[in-house]
């Protein structure tokens, strides 16, 4: 009967380890084992050379460079996009008159392929023909090249980012605040709280769940963000927009440097995985469950 | 403490009118018990003297001063939920302290009224547990303690018992009961128990679509109810009601009545009661002892009245029986509802 059982277990998750294994578990592995080798672009072979891909990582500036770059993207895609999603998730529960109707608004960059989206920064950045210089213009003010200048290119693909995920958040914010009893905020209201003590006494510690699970997938969207840079500036300028990532995929798919690119996505899961305990660390003494 | 005055208070939602005119003055230290079936308005009401509804028109005083548009912190009032709306992050101690903390309570005194209010509610060994810990009785108690330490002019609860099992709740009626009785708080009850409100109340206020049906003592509703509702929904079982029309001479009403006579005022045999009107012959047809005595469902002309049997030998299902009933104790209502 146990053995039947535990057969039947196994048969049903049969075809999603089948999947996960040959295109998740098996690459991952393998990229781990082509991470100590160097492998020829040409001729395929590939000799073990311990951690030397490791050395020459960490010894080349521009990998420190991609890591300070990801780190500021980091920094300014979730910040503003927890900070943004979760005040306007608040003001739309608190106000449901319209709620559908913008809710379906700011969905919908979401809803948009990330090439179609970042198409269509393209026309907004442009420096002449572009939206936003255009009302700079209107206000006496010359905006720069925004993906062609250094000190913007970063926080130009950023501000695109968190447009174009602002939305998933919302969603997720507009449920977990639906579902606090409406009487915790009356009673809270009874007891003398100001709409603002109820928002961080009560809303935001029964929020917290929500919180945490939104801020974890969006740290590692962003420290895996790919398709918007590649289209808005390929990297550039200088390398100021060269994420981990896109060094990566550069390293792996133009410089065809295989074994290094595979040490870079080994060290690139480690910084995800570090980033995701230490937010489940974090969370533990935070996160209040029903 | 203070008294609070309900005067001619209207409540609409969009179009729809839920409270119509209602006026109920309650004194200083009273228990009110607004009762009436799920719907009819009760949390309505309360919420707008609670502050967190306001009245389409009409006024609202607590202390003497209309607080129609002051803000439910300002007002004195504290409540308990039908689900207790406990912070469920919180301790129970942080639960019970959190309004006097916001009101910038000084911290021993908040100590002080924690203890004392968690001692009279047997809630002292848990204050440092959260709510999810808890049994609905013990979160129960939490609730009223928070409503305790804060002092309020007026208490308000709305259904607070419903959520416990029935044992608790009777326990917990009794507590409440002599919890009353001790603070002598002014309290506004709503439930939609009718024995709950016959056992807690100082005065009982009957509701009914939005409408106040009578407000008076329990026995005195109980005895002379005004309406067929306050007459049907007061006492258990039901009153027994009969259809019919008056023929004596001398003031007939227009249209049909109904009579309606409470199963204790009817009897299965001549003796005993002195003056005793025979209703008519029936068939048994359900019979529900209790012990000392059974509810004997009658059913009698076509229409099913229940009798309290109170001898030895109850009459057992399809038994012919004679109805008697104390032509004194039957209420005539119109048929708008109102007695005769
Ligand atoms: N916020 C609201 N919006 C619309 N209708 C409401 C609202 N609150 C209550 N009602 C309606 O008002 C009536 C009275 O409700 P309520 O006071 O909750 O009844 P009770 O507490 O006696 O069960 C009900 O018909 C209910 O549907
Ligand atoms: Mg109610």
């Amino acid at each position: 009967m146990k053995k039947d059982s535990s057969l039947l277990a196994w048969g049903l998750l049969f075809p999603t380890l089948l999947v996960l294994g040959c295109f998740v578990i098996y690459p991952a592995l393998q990229s781990f084992v082509l991470s100590f080798q160097d492998v020829e672009p040409f001729s395929k072979q590939s000799f073990f050379i311990g951690f030397e891909n490791y050395m020459v990582l960490f010894r080349s500036p521009d990998y420190w460079q991609s890591l300070r770059v990801t780190f500021f993207f980091l920094v300014m895609t979730v910040i503003p996009s927890l900070l943004l999603s979760l005040a306007i998730a608040i003001t739309l529960d608190a106000n449901p008159f319209f709620q559908n109707f913008l809710r379906t608004l700011f969905l919908l960059p979401v809803a948009i392929s990330s090439s179609m989206a970042a198409m269509l920064w393209i026309f907004i950045y442009n420096p002449t023909a572009g939206f936003l210089n255009y009302i700079l213009d209107v206000m006496g003010i010359q905006g720069p090249n925004w993906l062609a200048d250094p000190d913007y290119a970063l926080v130009a693909i950023a501000v695109a980012t968190v447009w174009k995920e602002i939305g998933f958040n919302i969603i997720f914010f507009l449920a977990g605040l639906t579902a606090i009893p409406t009487e915790l905020k009356e009673a809270a209201e009874l007891d003398g709280a100001s709409p603002r003590q109820r928002l961080f006494y009560v809303v935001l510690p029964l929020l917290s769940p929500t919180l945490f699970f939104v801020s974890v997938v969006s740290v590692i969207n962003s420290l895996q963000s790919f398709g918007q840079i590649h289209i808005l500036t390929a990297g550039g300028p200088m390398g100021e927009s060269t994420t981990l990532v896109y060094n990566l995929y550069r390293d792996a798919f133009v410089k065809f440097r295989t074994g290094l690119a595979s040490s870079e996505a080994v060290v690139l899961f480690i910084l995800i995985m570090g980033a995701t305990v230490f937010q489940f660390r974090m969370a533990k003494k935070r996160v209040h469950y029903g | 403490m203070a008294n609070v005055e309900i005067t001619k208070v209207r409540k609409c939602f969009g179009n729809v009118e839920v409270l119509h005119e209602i006026s109920l003055s309650i004194q200083t230290g009273e228990f009110v018990v607004l009762v009436g079936p799920s719907g009819c308005g009760k949390s309505t009401l309360l919420r707008m003297v609670a502050g967190l509804d306001v009245p389409t028109s009409g006024t609202i005083a607590i202390d003497s001063e209309i607080v129609n548009s002051m803000p439910p912190k300002l007002r004195g009032v504290a409540m308990v939920f039908q689900n207790y709306a406990l912070y469920p992050h919180m301790t129970v101690r942080q639960n019970l302290s959190f309004g006097l903390k916001l009101a910038k309570v000084d911290s021993l005194e908040i100590k002080k009224r924690v203890l004392e209010s968690s001692e009279i509610l047997g809630i002292q060994d848990h204050l440092d547990k959260k709510p999810g810990q808890l049994s609905g009785g013990q979160k129960q108690r939490v609730a009223m303690g928070r409503a305790m330490v804060r002092q309020p002019k007026v208490f308000l609860f709305d259904e607070p018992l419903s959520n416990l099992d029935a044992q608790l709740r009777v326990k917990m009626r009794t507590e409440l009961s002599l919890l009353h009785r001790r603070v002598q708080a002014t309290s506004i009850y709503v439930t939609h128990d009718q024995v709950e409100a016959m056992t807690l109340a100082d005065r009982i206020a009957v509701m009914y679509q939005g409408k106040l049906e009578q407000v008076g003592k329990p026995l005195e509703l109980y005895q002379n109810p005004k309406t067929k509702f306050v007459a049907s929904f007061i006492g258990t079982p039901s009153m027994n009601f009969i259809e019919g029309e008056i023929l004596t001479k001398l003031k007939p009403p227009k249209g049909s009545v109904c009579g309606g006579f409470r199963p204790e005022s009817t009897f299965l045999s001549e003796e005993g009661a002195p003056a005793k009107l025979f209703l008519g012959k029936g068939r048994v047809v359900l019979v529900e002892p209790l012990g000392a005595m059974a509810y004997v469902h009658v059913s009698l002309a076509g229409q099913t009245v229940i009798i309290e049997a109170k001898s030895e030998v109850f009459p057992k299902n399809e038994d012919p029986v004679s109805v008697w009933i104390d032509p004194t104790k039957i209420f005539f209502f119109q048929d708008n509802g109102n007695r005769l």
